[in-house]
């Protein structure tokens, strides 16, 4: 299982009474094996509801918990993948992934198997003896997203994950994740500010306000994507081309739009 | 040969050329004050066979490598775990932190006198200066590196749900290892200043000894042998150790590469 669940969230950064109101009355609920993409403005407090789950921050006010229990610290039943890769660059491909198995002291023919299987699905299986940086950073991300799947997390937590690729490797990175994400679904909290990523990837979307954050509204995709029977497609301009996916798309533009204008009204 | 030994070897030679002519060929600086490159020779020769100072010159040598290899070794094996928790906990940072800025401004040298009266001239009191010396710039070096630490990294530690030893002994080390070399490097380099100014105060055998003997006896030869053999022993020390750091880092030379 892996439900999560926002309840009346409040965050303030410093002191309650003056510090940097970032989080406002979030209610949220992400269902179990759900795909739910959070976009928003700069600074709307969207990684910051991500760093809750993950239990590197906490709420000021408020519950997020995953299935009823209140998060209290990181573990590895909520695998994070950050911006930045935050690889291990003395560990080799192999021993990044195989670190968080061997946390959960799995076995070790049981380990060598599972990173066998990721490596193989993620095309990386040449590069397991390689070094972080001797990777380009979209091989670096896909090491990520391995050494997150690896554990077969109830909650994948994904940090802005293509943001620091190129145009190219981004899209590859986007078709890869869909196809990852429909063969073996996780519930996953994807934080972007690209739109056409949260509408290709997402089952739903939510859309925050500026700071400080509020869930203006959730959109559902997966009906959509469903009716219109987007998976069909393989590469994703065809999917970016259809009508179904520009009134999205466009919807959502005009929605993030109202909001930088009522931050500079 | 490549062209960096080549440029080495051809400045050293024109080194040795400049003094040869210097002293023998044009004898435009006296004896008395910088020996010719013969009298260094043979000085060299008398230190090897006879003996000077109390011994011959490999029984110096291995004293006075002995001791550094000693000394720095009891300084890192302590100053390097401090590092390493101060950079882990505040708590003990803030308790430490005020001892350290009382001891620093001491200048290790300063301590020689107090270690020669507590430990007479033998091993023990140059083993304690020199942890004194050697000890600061690795517990400081190890400190900034585990701080300089990427949170993100850090973060993934504690995602990936680290015990708490492994923790320590595969993010903390290796991620702070490239600063825990410097302060290593640091640290050698500290152990033999003040291995040869404590063995100039005081000491039965060493390099240091053979130094302020020869000043006594108005033997400019063999202060000059005296130098270069502790010149060769610390870059040889320092080589071991940089081959050591190498293969330690060999992530962080591939990264380096990488960037160019």
């Amino acid at each position: 299982m892996g439900v999560i669940e926002f309840k009346n969230v409040n965050k303030v950064f410093g002191p309650r009474a003056t510090g940097f109101r970032a989080l406002e009355d979030i209610n949220l609920e992400i269902r179990d094996k759900e795909f739910m993409a959070i976009v928003g403005p700069s600074g709307c407090g969207k990684t910051t509801c991500l760093r809750m789950v993950a239990g590197f921050e906490t709420a000021t006010d408020g519950v997020v918990s995953v299935d009823g229990t209140p998060i209290k610290r990181p573990g590895p039943d909520r695998a994070v993948v950050f911006q930045q890769f935050a690889l291990f660059p003395w560990k080799s491909v192999y021993d990044n992934i195989d670190l968080g198995l061997r946390n959960l002291n799995v076995s070790r023919a049981d380990r060598e198997a599972r990173i066998d299987a990721i490596l193989d699905l993620m095309n990386l299986k040449q590069y397991a003896k390689h070094f972080p940086h001797q990777l380009s950073g979209g091989m670096q991300q896909r090491v990520a997203i391995a050494r997150a799947y690896v554990l077969d997390p109830d909650v994948l937590l994904m940090d802005e994950p293509f943001g620091a690729l190129d145009a190219q490797t981004r899209v590859v990175m986007q078709e890869e994740l869909v196809r990852l994400a429909r063969k073996n679904p996780r519930s996953v909290l994807f934080i972007t500010h690209a739109v056409e990523e949260a509408v290709y990837l997402a089952d739903r979307v939510a859309i925050m306000t500026r700071a400080p954050g509020r869930i203006k509204e959730v959109l559902d995709i997966a009906s959509i994507r469903n009716a219109e029977n987007w998976d069909s497609y393989e590469k994703i301009e065809d999917v970016m081309d259809l009508e179904s996916f520009v009134h999205l798309r466009t919807h959502i533009w005009r929605s993030l739009r109202e909001e930088k204008a009522a931050q500079h009204a | 040969m490549p062209r960096r030994i080549t440029i080495g070897l051809a400045t050293i030679l024109s080194v040795c050329t400049l003094w040869y002519g210097l002293t023998t060929l044009f004898g435009i600086i006296p004896a008395g004050r910088f020996p010719s490159p013969a009298e260094t020779w043979s000085a060299l020769i008398h230190v090897s066979g006879r003996g000077y100072g109390g011994g011959d010159l490999a029984m110096h040598v291995y004293n006075s490598l002995r001791l550094v290899v000693m000394g720095f070794l009891v300084a890192i094996m302590t100053g390097v775990p401090l590092g390493l928790l101060m950079g882990w906990s505040r708590k003990a940072e803030a308790f430490i932190n005020p001892i350290f800025l009382i001891i620093r401004p001491i200048p290790p040298l300063a301590w020689i006198p107090l270690a020669i009266l507590w430990l007479g001239l033998g091993d023990a009191a140059k083993i304690m200066v020199i942890w004194f010396s050697a000890f600061v710039p690795s517990v400081i070096n190890t400190y900034t590196g585990v701080r300089n630490i990427e949170r993100p990294v850090l973060e993934a530690a504690y995602m990936l749900g680290m015990p708490k030893f492994r923790f320590v002994t595969e993010v903390m080390i290796p991620g702070a290892s490239p600063m825990i070399f410097t302060g290593l490097r640091l640290s050698l380099q500290a152990s033999w200043t003040t291995l040869v100014a404590a063995e100039l105060v005081g000491a039965f055998y060493g390099l240091g000894r053979v130094l302020n003997v020869a000043q006594q006896d108005l033997y400019p030869g063999m202060i000059l042998v005296g130098m270069i053999a502790v010149a060769i022993l610390g870059w040889g020390t320092t080589r071991v150790l940089g081959m050591a750091e190498a293969h330690a880092l060999r992530w962080n030379t591939a990264a380096l590469a990488a960037k160019g």
